[in-house]
């Protein structure tokens, strides 16, 4: 006996059985991405923060529609090929099919790339500039200018927590500049009931993994020990409590109830939480930003190692800024009451730089150029107010299309069609472009209120564009991957079933036309709006 | 093995028959089983949760505590003693495993998949295959769930519910995020809305499309409609939980602010380094959009196992079927319309909780329509106390009970005192335990003779109900008197902190405590000697296999749905003839028959002169 | 549901015709975002709720088209139409419902104060 309705129909339905499922699916997936649209549509109702409006490069997304509604076209075409039973028409559309696939995912990759490589940095008035960090070479690693130094002169570690690459980090940069990290003291450890201190390690004996380890087994046991003796003789403490004290109850006795600590003291076993070991001499160890919580003399790690030593300079460095932008700011100095030039003006990033000032100067000029422009075009209204006005983006933010514009317009540097069109894809050519449109900046390490790369941290625009096109990519993979598969593997069922492997196409095809059609509402919400 | 035509007659090996298998019957009896263990565990971890709420300050005793090593107690307990960290993991846990990796895989995974194709009369479910697949997604869901009580961080802790930002920060101080328990929680999350997803999809197609000749839908047994709308609950409610947990899961592993409003402080005292802007709102609404569809999901099988056990038992068809159908439909649509009012404390203005209150109460309506029918199902009805009628009869009150105590807190204004007490607790309780769970345990005494062709033992089903619902009410009421004097939930030393030491405090609060905090050593009581009375299940189940009386026929219970129709067990295949449907689902007592039941597979009796091969129609049997 | 190749022709044609509009509409809706001369004729200069609304409005025909035609779902019968539409039923019921629940907010003048300058996080 075998399944019906699978490759025909059920006659009161109309329908066979992959073909609801595949619907049902469907709905369920509009559910999906309804879900995450309805997450964007509040996140950016409800931003406490200047929404990032046609913030991202529109030619690599228009051309990926381009590319999903050609392979839509392509994917029902190889199903109607399948149909009249044309087998070398099938593969060459389904094989258009998944070649556009591979190009959108491709394109994917270089717009998160791209990305993904970008700074955004935060100032504590909530100016922020964008760039691209400094490297330096460490060896045979290039780092980025952006981590936390510490003069550090001794090192606490958490025999159970310490995060083992961690403490390799530290004692790979201590060797390379030069310092030793030694055993501050002895340690001595009761290890057995009833016996005597044990020498486990001696001061002066150079940090190893080895020896941590030894330490946190030793810890652990020796706390599971201690925990039983003060488990057991507390439950002691209770019963006879509770004997003799028949009526109470036990909230009414709990005051009264403690640990007999003398009766167990010769039970309990030596732990050890923590282990000290000092460096030779005071040495700069470089930490990620994201991974410590520093202080003036002491910071911690988020695996509870803490670094005792003093606090250095740490700026972040950018090699190229590549934007400014003023709209948070200026949003918030408007809840205040302060005009927005005097806010600007007024800001850190303005104060202590003249290439900041020069170029808000030019800026100015252009968005005055924009305005009457608009005048120009679309004339004032009855309170002689223009009707159009620049947008606080066209205002506030000053992006590398105004840089570039402004070093063409002072005659530095004008690159090529292609190149132009590159940048459009990989974001601006600093190298061609030159220093002088997008110079160094170092930013003190006080100043930051925030900064990450731009990825989904940076803020929630960037957070819902990840997560929907990610989703969305996942799906593009997927279905490739089933329609790659009837393309491959699809010729012994052709040859036996073909109406069969007509269904599955027909089926797999529906599937790939609702990632279009997500693809469709994702690129002019995400990109034009 | 039923004797087939079957071309490619092979032996599939022990694997493919019983672990790696397609066939529905043993991914249902798989679901089940494992389901089953999962509710075990998850009644152990409530078990230590009701200790430290009756003796907080008490270690945990001997009984209790030796499956644990040093070890995990050393860093999980103060001397022996539930901290509030261990108390919150252990309640997150239970009230997940419960819900997602218990009674839902019970209900929809194991009856829903054994019996459903039966019941319509199909060899399998419409794509076997998935079917397998949804299992062992489940499975691994649960598993990586479970599995995170062995990590530092041990499991997530932050309720069940995975509220932002607690959920967003809990577990922050491990520096591997992907290996937080909060993050695994996640993961297993996803995981298992999947294998829902897939399971659903099965299961709807089936229904539609796999039908027996002359099985027209208002012919359909009250299960097979109950599982269509479950099914359809499950595939559009969870896609925007899947939504929500994929954004909870960013948050942590990439520091997003899907969830994170600006300007939160963590524990180690500084700004927390992110980006802020997000909304904790956004998370609360995306969770109770499937949070509710989710509790009609769990119990719409258990309503389904009842509604097939009374008429077999009172040799009546049902009262009022195609009320309960038009319900059971009307309940499945305005399940997604009524989530809110898991919100009421959120700061909602009046016209959008007046929204929601009004469609909480609508949705009262056809619940109650549905559990009235089944009651006036047993009036005039010839019953017979067979061990699942005792259950299913006992699931009527004890859901009745649980449904009129939702009343209350459909209101926003009472919702405003009742909220985040364990009124609530209480409440969804006695929906759910001696509720729902009584409706499956009917289930599995009413389909276990076909299952293995014994019938449960009747002795021992009896020692298993009476403790059993004397202990759940033990257990549950004095929750809803101890929720009105306002105790709130997940306190993890059952108020002691709030209580008024002194008799002649003004602290009115804690005399309130006062009074009512002794019943939480009642209710621990309860709690501890209702697990004992599940031993006697868990024997039965074992011993009736080997020991159990074996069943006369096919149709032990004289029941008239196509599953009876099968050889017993049913093997591959299920039917040994194509079977045909000729009449309703509940043809009892017919006056014009000679037995008191008409199964819905016998053919008609062939007058002679002109009678068609059609049953007249009858209320049960429209046409 | 089309099956004979005659049937099948017709449909190809209907296909590539659709292809057309499909690119004509999104580099209709790129330059009514973006291309000055256009994009401040419907509503003000930069983004406002019009351009929300015709971006939408295109994206629904560019959606309506794949569903309709590529989807063969002029070919299907009812019940399949209306799984769909169920799903977008649902999807706009939650939206709908969501943005209620956060226009509403109780009368209490904490969600009334401006955003951002309650932030603790001003100084640092």
């Amino acid at each position: 006996m075998e399944i019906p309705y699978i490759v025909s129909p059920r006659k009161d339905t109309g329908l066979f059985n992959s073909k609801i499922a595949i619907w049902l699916f469907l709905a369920s997936e509009v559910m999906l991405f309804g879900g995450f649209f309805s997450a964007y549509v509040f996140l950016r109702l409800g931003a406490d923060y200047p929404w990032p409006e046609r913030t991202l490069p529109v030619l690599p997304g228009l051309i990926n529609t381009f590319i999903l509604i050609a392979s839509s076209v392509t994917v029902v075409l190889a199903w109607a090929a399948l149909k009249m039973r044309q087998w070398r028409k099938f593969q060459i559309f389904m094989g258009t099919t998944i070649a556009c696939a591979a190009i959108f995912m491709a394109l994917k990759a270089v717009e998160y790339k791209v990305k993904w490589d970008h700074q955004g940095v935060r100032l504590n008035d909530y100016a922020i500039i964008e760039g691209h960090l400094a490297y330096y070479q460490d060896g045979d690693e290039k780092r980025e200018r952006n981590f936390i130094s510490i003069e550090a002169e001794s090192v606490t570690f958490s025999t159970s927590r310490h995060h083992r690459p961690w403490v390799r980090d530290i004692l790979a940069q201590a060797e390379q500049r030069g310092a030793t990290v030694t055993l501050a003291d002895d340690i001595e450890l009761l290890k057995e009931r009833g016996g005597s201190p044990e020498k486990v390690a001696s001061a002066g004996d150079e940090l190893e993994l080895g020896l941590l380890s030894t330490l946190k087994r030793a810890h652990e046991r020796a706390r599971a020990n201690n925990s039983g003796v003060r488990t057991r003789n507390l439950r002691q403490q209770w019963a006879e409590a509770k004997s003799e004290n028949p009526g109470k109850r036990g909230w009414e006795l709990t005051a009264t109830v403690d640990i007999d600590r003398d009766a167990i003291a010769d039970d309990l076993l030596d732990e050890i939480s923590s282990v000290t070991f000092d460096f030779s001499q005071p040495v700069r160890l470089d930490f990620d930003p994201r991974d410590i919580r520093e202080g003036s003399s002491s910071s911690r790690l988020r695996d509870d190692t803490v670094i005792a030593g003093t606090l250095l300079d740490s700026p972040l460095h950018l090699e190229y800024v590549d934007a400014i932008d003023f709209q948070h700011l200026v949003m918030r100095a408007e809840h205040r009451g302060i005009d927005p030039e005097t806010a600007i003006t007024n800001s850190w990033l303005y104060e202590n730089h003249e290439w900041v000032r020069e170029v808000w100067a030019w800026h100015q000029e252009k968005v005055g150029a924009l305005e009457q422009r608009l005048i120009d075009d679309y004339g004032l209204d009855e309170n002689d107010n223009p009707r159009r006005v620049p947008t606080d983006k066209e205002r506030y933010r000053i992006g590398w299309h105004d840089l570039a514009e402004k070093a063409v317009s002072e005659g530095r540097v004008e690159l090529s069609a292609i190149d132009k069109i590159k940048e459009e894809f990989i974001g601006p050519n600093y190298a061609a472009r030159g220093q002088e449109t997008f110079p160094e900046l170092e930013i003190p390490r006080d100043q930051i209120h925030f900064e990450s790369k731009f990825t989904p941290a940076w803020n929630t625009f960037y957070a819902i564009y990840f997560a929907i096109t990610a989703l969305h990519g996942l799906h593009v993979v997927g279905g490739a991957v089933v329609l790659g598969y009837f393309l491959f593997f699809g010729r012994a069922m052709y040859l036996s079933n073909p109406e069969w492997l007509a269904n599955r196409v027909e089926v797999g095809g529906l599937f790939w036309h609702f990632v279009d059609l997500v693809w469709i509402f994702v690129f002019p919400i995400l990109y034009l709006m | 093995m039923s004797s087939h035509e079957d071309h490619h007659h092979h032996d599939p090996g022990f694997i493919r028959k019983y672990v790696f298998s397609t066939d529905h019957k043993v991914i249902g009896i798989q679901y089940g089983i494992t389901a089953g263990l999962f509710l075990l565990f998850g009644f152990f971890l409530m078990m230590v949760m009701r200790w430290s709420i009756a003796y907080p300050h008490e270690p945990l005793p001997q009984w209790m505590s030796w499956m644990f090593t040093e070890g995990w107690k050393s860093k999980w307990l103060v001397d022996g003693k539930v901290t509030g960290e261990t108390y919150n993991m252990f309640g997150a846990m239970h009230g997940t495993i419960m819900v997602f990796l218990g009674i839902v895989p019970l209900g929809f995974g194991a009856f829903g998949n054994y019996v459903t194709p039966l019941q319509i009369g199909a060899i399998d479910m419409a794509f076997p295959r998935l079917n397998m697949l949804s299992y062992w997604i489940y499975l691994a869901g649960g598993l990586t769930m479970c599995a995170s009580f062995f990590l530092e961080s041990g499991t997530a802790k932050s309720g069940w519910t995975n509220y932002s930002p607690l959920a967003g920060f809990a577990d922050g101080q491990i520096v591997n995020q992907w290996l937080a328990g909060q993050t695994q929680w996640l993961i297993g999350l996803v995981l298992l809305i999947t294998s829902s997803l897939l399971g659903s999809v099965n299961v709807i197609t089936t229904i539609i499309n796999l039908r027996a000749r002359g099985l027209t839908w208002m012919r359909l047994p009250f299960l097979v409609w109950a599982m269509l709308v479950t099914a359809f609950l499950l595939l559009l409610a969870f896609p925007p939980l899947e939504a929500a947990g994929i954004m909870q899961l960013m948050d942590r592993v990439f520091q997003s602010s899907f969830f994170m409003p600006s300007g939160l402080y963590t524990p180690d005292g500084g700004l927390a380094n992110l980006s802020g802007g997000g909304s904790p709102l956004l998370f609360q609404h995306l969770f109770w959009f499937l949070g509710h569809p989710e509790v009609y999901v769990l119990l719409l099988p258990a309503i389904a196992c009842v509604a097939e056990i009374i008429p077999a038992n009172t040799r009546k068809p049902i009262w009022g079927y195609k009320s309960m159908v038009y319900s059971v439909i009307v309940l499945g649509f305005l399940s997604f319309i009524v989530w809110a009012h898991h919100m009421y404390m959120t700061g909602m203005g009046p016209a959008v909780s007046a929204f929601f209150q009004t469609t909480t109460v609508l949705i009262s309506i056809p619940s109650v329509i549905i559990l009235t029918a089944l009651i006036i199902s047993l009036w005039g009805g010839s019953i017979r106390f067979t061990p699942p009628m005792i259950w299913a009869c006992a699931f009527i009150p004890m859901f009745g009970i649980g449904g009129l105590t939702g009343l209350p807190l459909a209101f926003n204004l009472a919702g405003l005192h009742l909220h985040d007490t364990y009124y609530v607790i209480g409440h969804f309780h006695y929906v759910v335990a001696p509720g729902i769970l009584f409706g499956l345990f009917a289930g599995i005494y009413h389909w276990y003779p076909k299952m293995t062709g014994r019938y449960m033992s009747s002795k021992l089903s009896h020692v298993h109900f009476w403790p059993s619902l004397i202990c759940m009410n033990i257990l549950f009421f004095p929750m809803l008197m101890q929720g009105m004097a306002g105790f709130h939930r997940r306190w993890y030393n059952g108020g002691d902190a709030y209580l008024a030491k002194d008799p002649e405090s003004v602290n009115v609060f804690g005399q309130t405590v006062a009074q009512y905090i002794d019943l939480n050593i009642l209710m621990s009581w309860g709690a501890w000697a209702l697990a004992v009375a599940q031993i006697p299940f868990l024997i039965n189940i074992v011993w009736s296999l080997k020991a159990g009386r074996k069943v006369e026929s096919d149709n032990p219970w004289d029941a008239t749905t196509l599953e009876w129709a099968t050889p017993t067990p049913p093997g591959h295949g299920n039917f040994v003839t194509e079977p045909s449907v000729y009449r309703g689902p509940y043809e009892y007592s017919r006056p014009d028959h000679d037995k008191d039941f008409f199964p819905q597979w016998e053919t008609p009796a062939k007058k002679p002169a002109e009678k068609p091969a059609v049953e007249p129609a009858t209320a049960n049997n429209p046409q | 549901m089309a099956s004979t190749p005659e049937e099948i022709q017709k449909s190809v044609r209907s296909y590539l015709i659709v292809f057309g509009a499909l690119c004509v509409f999104t580099v209709l809706t790129v330059a009514v975002a973006t291309w000055y001369p256009l994009e401040s004729l419907i509503g003000g200069h930069g983004f406002d709720v019009w351009d929300a609304i015709v971006g939408l409005l295109i994206a629904t025909t560019k959606a309506t088209l794949v569903a309709v035609i590529f989807m063969h779902l002029n070919h299907e019968k009812k019940a399949v139409y209306w799984i769909f539409a169920g799903g977008l039923m649902f999807a706009a019921f939650m939206a709908a419902l969501i943005a209620l629940a956060f226009n509403d907010p109780i009368d209490d003048p904490f969600f009334y104060t401006e955003p951002a300058t309650t932030s603790p996080a001003t100084t640092e």
